[in-house]
């Protein structure tokens, strides 16, 4: 970025300054409540109260996370809660990977009747925003029985348009030539698929699986409706009823936080080029 | 001979491409169209969720209902208040971190990545930091304290109605706006680097730069994330489903999503619901349309 260079120099001294001063506040802002969350979840609730706020607590609360873990009631629910969100969001990435790339590429590499049709179509999904069917999906589920289950936590989310939509503009990209070449070989399409197609779409399938994932750890309006037992809870509504009982313990509630955060603290540390990737949020804003 | 083998092979592709494509489209049509059409059909109907008698024809009665309904125009105005008061702080300030810190010669990966980690957490996480950010004796009445040089000073931020859809905003603000600083970076990025240069050589200072190349050609981008972010803004429930059940008054921050959510779940009342959600399928339509719309537009602005 040359252009960068040049254009810095160009600013006054205190324009400069007034800048610098200005991205370190909106990272004071949007840091602090991160701190907070850390800071309070080694402290007892009295210290949390404290006016001013201390900060550091004079000795390590580490009972927090162990209380957190071990529930009000001490059933370890919350450890159920979180394997149930990670089966949850791990299947459903699976299937949305599978089914979004197997779409995308009939889409983009196949010729035949109607395609166009069948694209405008699940374009067409894109309008229908979840939370204006979720009242006859809950009914259907009702009628299925899927109430309570995985399956009623999973089905509703198999697949999305979005993810169809960048497989397949990934996949227009695909050198033909290497499809016709595994053709001549006499590898079957399912073959080529699996053992061509899928290893070499590693940047899209990584942006889709780390998009699918965060929604569905995020997701609360449709367990809110699906599930019913305390031992099907994922973790958005295990921490909505943890809220209403243990409303006094603020460090617990906060050490209960910081590990709900965990998975997806790690994911974005260590992946964060396909959170912030221009690619993936290009296609991102034109989905 | 050599155009019969073509022509069976481009067949048998064609059935390739079907079956590759099957799976999802049965998905789409059972999971998404099936739907939307049974919501657009109950809305004519009086059904209770519990009951086990057939639903009533009502015609046009849940939405005359609506028309007249205190609750209903409510959450309309609570969505329309939140929407506004989020997604034009929003675009405004992340189009202005972006442009600054493409400005700066070191950090710029740094700041990207800072103001982008609350989006890393899941809202009903955010939520409850923020409630006891808002809590009266948290961090938010301490700094405000602080800046105004008052002591003591509750700010209601949880129990007063305006300051209730603030403090909303300001969640919803704090999740998101490192995410579309993010996203206008990419803008920009994607704005070519001659421009800048020849803008430069007629003596263009970064001002001018600003405001005559980057903004006019990162206006595509605006209008694409300000559609994206009223968009989600319309479908916000968690933030305020969390506000409501933690003991902050539901009044001010029913939104539409939380009063559907009410009707069906609370009232039982399926078919108000119904009306509703195809209420807010209309809205979401024309914004998406307007959204696709511009998308295609983008494409050709750098030419």
């Amino acid at each position: 970025m040359n252009v960068t260079k040049a254009k810095a120099s160009f600013l006054g001294k205190s324009a400069n300054i007034l800048i610098w001063l200005f991205l370190i506040m909106a990272c004071v802002f949007v840091v602090t409540p991160l701190l907070f969350m850390f800071s309070a979840s080694f402290m007892p609730a009295i210290d949390i109260m404290k006016l001013p706020y201390p900060w550091v607590s004079d000795h390590v609360h580490w009972q927090n996370y162990w209380n957190g873990l071990r529930g009000p009631d001490g059933s370890f629910i919350f450890l159920r809660n979180t394997l149930n969100s990670l089966i949850v969001a791990l299947a459903v990435t699976a299937t949305t990977v599978v089914l979004s790339s197997l779409c995308g590429y009939g889409l983009a590499k196949f010729r035949f009747k109607g395609r166009n049709a069948v694209f405008m179509l699940i374009m067409a999904t894109m309008m229908i925003p979840f939370e204006t069917i979720m009242i006859p999906l809950y009914m259907v589920s009702m009628k299925m029985g899927l109430q309570d289950s995985y399956a009623g936590l999973i089905v509703p989310f198999l697949t999305n348009a979005f993810g169809v939509f960048l497989m397949r503009q990934f996949l227009l990209t695909f050198p033909d030539e290497v499809l016709d070449a595994a053709r001549i070989d006499g590898a079957s399409e399912p073959r080529i698929f699996s053992h061509i197609v899928l290893p070499n779409s590693g940047p899209a399938i990584a942006t889709l699986a780390i998009l699918t994932f965060r929604s569905q750890w995020d997701n609360l309006l449709w367990p809110l409706l699906v599930v019913q037992s305390d031992e099907m809870k994922t973790i958005p509504l295990y921490i909505t009823k943890f809220m209403a009982e243990t409303h006094s313990d603020e460090g617990i509630m906060m050490a209960v936080a910081a590990m709900a955060s965990l998975p997806m603290f790690i994911l974005f540390f260590t992946m964060s080029k396909y959170f912030i990737s221009t690619e993936g949020l290009h296609s991102t804003i034109k989905g | 001979m050599q155009h019969n083998k073509r022509f069976s092979m481009e067949q048998k592709k064609a059935r390739w491409g079907w079956i590759f494509v099957a799976p999802s489209l049965l998905f789409f049509l059972v999971f998404s169209f099936y739907p939307i059409f049974n919501a657009i059909y109950m809305s004519f109907f009086k059904k209770n969720l519990l009951s086990l008698k057939p639903p009533e024809f009502v015609g046009w009665g849940n939405y005359v209902y609506l028309s007249h309904s205190k609750t209903f125009w409510q959450s309309v105005s609570n969505t329309a208040i939140f929407t506004i008061g989020t997604f034009i702080p929003l675009v405004a300030f992340s189009l202005m971190l972006a442009a600054f810190i493409v400005s700066r010669r070191r950090f710029q990966k740094f700041f990207q990545m800072a103001l982008y980690s609350p989006a890393a957490l899941s809202s009903v996480v955010a939520a409850l930091i923020w409630l006891l950010i808002f809590d009266p004796r948290g961090l938010a009445n301490q700094t405000l304290n602080t800046l105004m040089q008052t002591s003591g000073v509750n700010y209601h931020w949880l129990s007063s109605s305006s300051m209730l859809r603030l403090s909303t905003i300001v969640v919803y603000f704090w999740k998101y706006v490192g995410y579309f600083t993010v996203v206008f970076v990419a803008g920009i990025g994607g704005i070519p680097d001659y421009l800048h240069e020849a803008a430069l050589i007629d003596g263009a200072d970064s001002w001018k730069d600003f405001w005559h190349i980057t903004f006019p050609l990162l206006k595509p981008t605006t209008l694409l994330v300000s559609v994206m972010v009223m968009i989600q803004c319309l479908k916000t429930f968690s933030t305020q489903y969390l506000f409501s059940t933690s003991g902050a008054p539901t009044r001010p921050i029913d939104v539409i999503t939380l009063n559907i959510y009410n009707t069906a779940i609370k009232d039982h009342n399926i078919g108000r619901a119904s009306a509703m959600s195809v209420l807010l399928f209309l809205v979401m339509l024309i914004l998406t349309w307007l959204q696709l719309r511009i998308a295609k537009t983008e494409d050709v602005t750098y030419n």
